[in-house]
């Protein structure tokens, strides 16, 4: 096991909804042992492109983020890069249940009790 | 008036209602986190209800306005990307719901699917064209003039042409172009087949358990039933069509209760209706209720001018979809090929140009890449390479 790079596409301290439009990220070390360091990134402008040139700079082996669309998915599985997608929540709450190796595509990390989020 | 009360209100089964919309809808709190989506929501976005609870709707919708100017005062034509990684023009209008001291409850986020709407779109500004048809003549331009304004009337239409003349592109295209373009589009050939085939095929049949197989005019719903080669309906049949153009009703085969159907019939055949009558194939009153509507598609012989444009067109088609830089005809091949006169009008030009493309090694094509049988047609000594 080798230390992971883990890089989460941001919207204030959330997961961003979308990878497109998002001109934040928070890269991450992720030890085997579960213990993490992070870094942000600003972007010049949102751009899905940008985000798949700082992947692939920076050696990310996984993204964590919300929508994707179908192409640039495909483009960064293609690279090697593993996706999980469609994940709701907070970024740290991401980065936690990664860490502990429990974080899986289509996670929702919001307390959906009594409707209300947390 | 009869008012409505507010127990009566109160009591009504909103999801159920919200469900019955064909629109997508979102009840979302004042926090913006969703209360409740409705089922055409949950098929757009591909969150289910129970997914979506609580979650705050940037994160579940996931629109291009999401993350700025939400909510939006008014209608915002932007996208969503859904659970399938598919991304979705959308219209999204906000709609807040007051208390009676104008405190809002709650806020419905209303979400239209755009998608069929900018695929016409698209399609409207691809030169020279609707849809499939293409076409730069005189007489193209006039069918196309017609064409949106026979797609707004509920009358049938028939449209008449030779063959590969692009009859069945234009009955796509003014079922595209009709407000019926979301409902179905169903074909049948009317060409040789059993009667009692197709009359099953057309009106439906009612099987032995007692349940309908659905025919053409079932299936269509409120769409666009296309009957190609109608010429050739046998004549009991036809009778059962002006029954059906006359009362919007039609009785499946071994069936005793009419069912209602609203389809739009268009209709094709190579023949005038007057022709048709005239050579006994046709009943005179059918061809009065289908020829109301009618456009005459000219053979390509008879508009040379659109020949060299459809080349070009095509060309560039198949040069893309084969992935080659093939740019232009040679000059003798450009010759022959303006010489010809197409008996299988756009159909056979369309076919000569993609097995020229398909099989030139080259960028300019000779005529030794036209088909053989072309290049017997025309017999010109001396032209072959």
């Amino acid at each position: 096991m080798r230390v992971k790079r883990v890089l989460i596409p941001l919207f204030k301290d959330e997961v961003a909804p979308r990878f497109d439009l998002a001109a934040e990220a928070l890269m991450a070390e992720v030890s085997p042992e579960g213990g993490f360091t992070t870094e942000d990134f600003l972007l010049p402008h949102p751009s899905a492109d940008g985000l798949c040139d700082l992947v692939l700079r920076k050696d990310i082996d996984v993204v964590i983020c919300g929508g994707i669309e179908e192409e640039y998915y495909h483009y960064l599985r293609w690279k090697r890069v593993e996706v999980l997608d469609n994940v709701a929540g907070k970024a740290l709450a991401a980065l936690e249940r990664f860490s502990a190796g429990s974080l899986k595509a289509g996670d929702i990390l919001f307390s959906q009790e009594d409707g209300h989020a947390g | 008036m009869t008012l409505v009360s507010p127990s009566l209100l109160a009591s009504l089964d909103f999801p159920a209602i919200l469900d019955g919309l064909p629109l997508g809808v979102a009840v979302l709190d004042r926090e913006g986190r969703v209360v409740t989506v409705n089922t055409a929501l949950e098929r757009m976005t591909g969150f289910s209800r129970e997914a979506a609870r609580g979650v705050p709707c940037r994160h579940v919708l996931r629109s291009g306005i999401c993350q700025g100017k939400c909510p939006a005062s008014g209608p915002v034509d932007t996208e969503i990307i859904n659970r399938h990684r598919r991304k979705i023009p959308v219209r999204i209008s906000a709609v807040p719901v007051l208390d009676p001291l104008g405190q809002e409850l709650f806020r419905l986020d209303i979400v239209e699917d755009l998608s069929a709407l900018r695929e016409l779109e698209r399609r409207l500004e691809e030169p020279g064209g609707i849809g499939k048809l293409v076409g730069k003549s005189p007489a193209m331009e006039r069918i196309m003039r017609l064409i949106p304004a026979m797609a707004q009337a509920g009358a049938p239409v028939m449209v008449i042409g030779e063959t590969g003349t692009g009859k069945d592109a234009v009955a796509e295209a003014i079922h595209k172009l009709s407000p019926r373009a979301r409902e179905p589009f169903v074909r049948v050939n009317c060409g040789p087949m059993q009667a009692e085939a197709l009359e099953a095929e057309l009106f439906g049949r009612r099987q032995q358990s007692g349940e309908i197989a659905p025919g053409a005019f079932q299936r269509a719903g409120t769409g666009t039933a296309y009957l190609s080669d109608v010429g050739e309906l046998p004549e009991e049949l036809q009778v059962r069509l002006v029954r059906f153009l006359d009362e919007e009703a039609i009785l499946p085969a071994g069936g005793q209760t009419p069912i209602r159907s609203q389809a739009k019939v268009i209709a094709s055949s190579p023949s005038s209706p007057e022709s048709l009558v005239r050579s006994g194939r046709m009943r005179q009153d059918l061809a009065y209720r289908l020829g109301a509507l009618r456009l005459d598609l000219p053979p390509l012989r008879e508009r040379p001018e659109d020949i060299e444009f459809l080349l070009a067109h095509f060309m560039e088609v198949f040069a893309a979809k084969f992935r080659k830089k093939v740019l232009g005809f040679t000059p003798r091949a450009r010759r022959l090929l303006l010489a010809h006169d197409y008996p299988g009008n756009v159909r056979e030009l369309r076919n000569i140009v993609e097995f020229a493309v398909m099989i030139c090694p080259k960028p300019s094509i000779p005529p030794a890449c036209l088909p053989a049988h072309l290049l017997e047609q025309l017999a010109a000594p001396g032209e072959k390479e």
